[in-house]
């Protein structure tokens, strides 16, 4: 089962940093507390919309095609994603 | 399939639906012309005398036209998206279908009857009219059907524009009474007109 990485706070929902990070090879575990990247702020199914839009060479005719939706949708949903990148940018860390 | 009924631009915008639409409005108009049902505005259903099929055509493709024009300025004017002028076109042509369904009410003699039973008893006008319980009851049966497509027609045509200009919320809303009450007000105009080139 593939485990969804949490973003936001169970208890209170305020957002998540990253207290530790730890290495699988050597078990180096590095403590601090960093910021999550913008892109892994997005939920689950935004970051797979990004994926398949690179993938598609940014072209939203392709991606209409691969998603069965029409263009304006899909645009929509690409203005949408943009609309909350520029406001997660814009929140203060 | 509540999607696909009133909703189907989530699947269909752009060429496709322009295409389609276009056919459809062609099938409504010539499906008023042999049942004599017009549409003198935006959303009205009547039933009319034998006019040419030209003046069904015209009047099918102005009420298309004219929303569509209406609503495509509204969105390059209020949308922050870059809105295609094929898919504002080709949704509302589309979103016309209910209108296809409702020209098929004037095949109903019931429909004709009660018509000439109002306009003698409201009006004395025409001749008197001898209406059964039949009648009635399939008159005002196709009479609520017949508001129930327009219903139809009204959510296609909102949901149509709010894909197509990604508008949302109150900002859709405001914008799609605004188109509907200027378009209704042109297309009654135009219809008029185009009524004043038959009858001279």
């Amino acid at each position: 089962m593939e485990r969804k990485l949490p973003i936001v706070c169970p208890s209170c929902d305020s957002e998540l940093k990253v207290n530790s990070l730890h290495c699988e090879s050597c078990s180096t575990t590095i403590s601090g507390l960093f910021e999550l990247p913008l892109l892994l702020k997005l939920s689950r199914k935004e970051q797979d919309f990004i994926l398949n839009f690179v993938k598609a060479s940014g072209s939203l005719k392709i991606m209409a095609e691969k998603l069965k939706l029409s263009y304006p949708t899909v645009r929509n949903m690409l203005d949408d994603l943009i609309g909350k990148i520029e406001k997660l940018q814009h929140t203060p860390q | 399939m509540i999607t696909y009924l009133f909703n189907p631009f989530r699947y269909i915008a752009g060429v496709k639906s322009l295409v389609a639409g276009i056919l459809v409005l062609l099938l409504t108009a010539i499906t008023g012309y042999f049942s004599h049902t017009h549409f003198p505005d935006l959303i009205s259903i009547k039933l009319s005398p034998a006019f040419p099929l030209w003046y069904f055509v015209a009047q099918v493709f102005t009420n298309w036209l004219v929303i569509s024009i209406v609503l495509y300025m509204l969105a390059l004017i209020f949308s922050s998206s870059s809105v295609r002028i094929i898919d504002i076109f080709g949704t509302q042509a589309l979103a016309r279908v209910p209108y296809f369904l409702a020209a098929f009410t004037g095949f109903f003699g019931a429909m004709h009857k009660f018509g000439q039973y109002i306009l003698y008893t409201r009006f004395h006008q025409g001749e008197p009219v001898n209406l059964t319980s039949t009648d009635v009851v399939l008159a005002v049966s196709l009479m609520i059907v017949s508001l129930l497509l327009s219903i139809w027609t009204i959510i296609l045509m909102y949901n149509a524009f709010r894909i197509s200009a990604n508008v949302k919320g109150g900002k859709a809303v405001a914008l799609f009474i605004t188109a509907f009450i200027i378009s209704i007000v042109a297309t009654l105009f135009l219809s008029r007109y185009y009524l004043s080139l038959i009858t001279g």
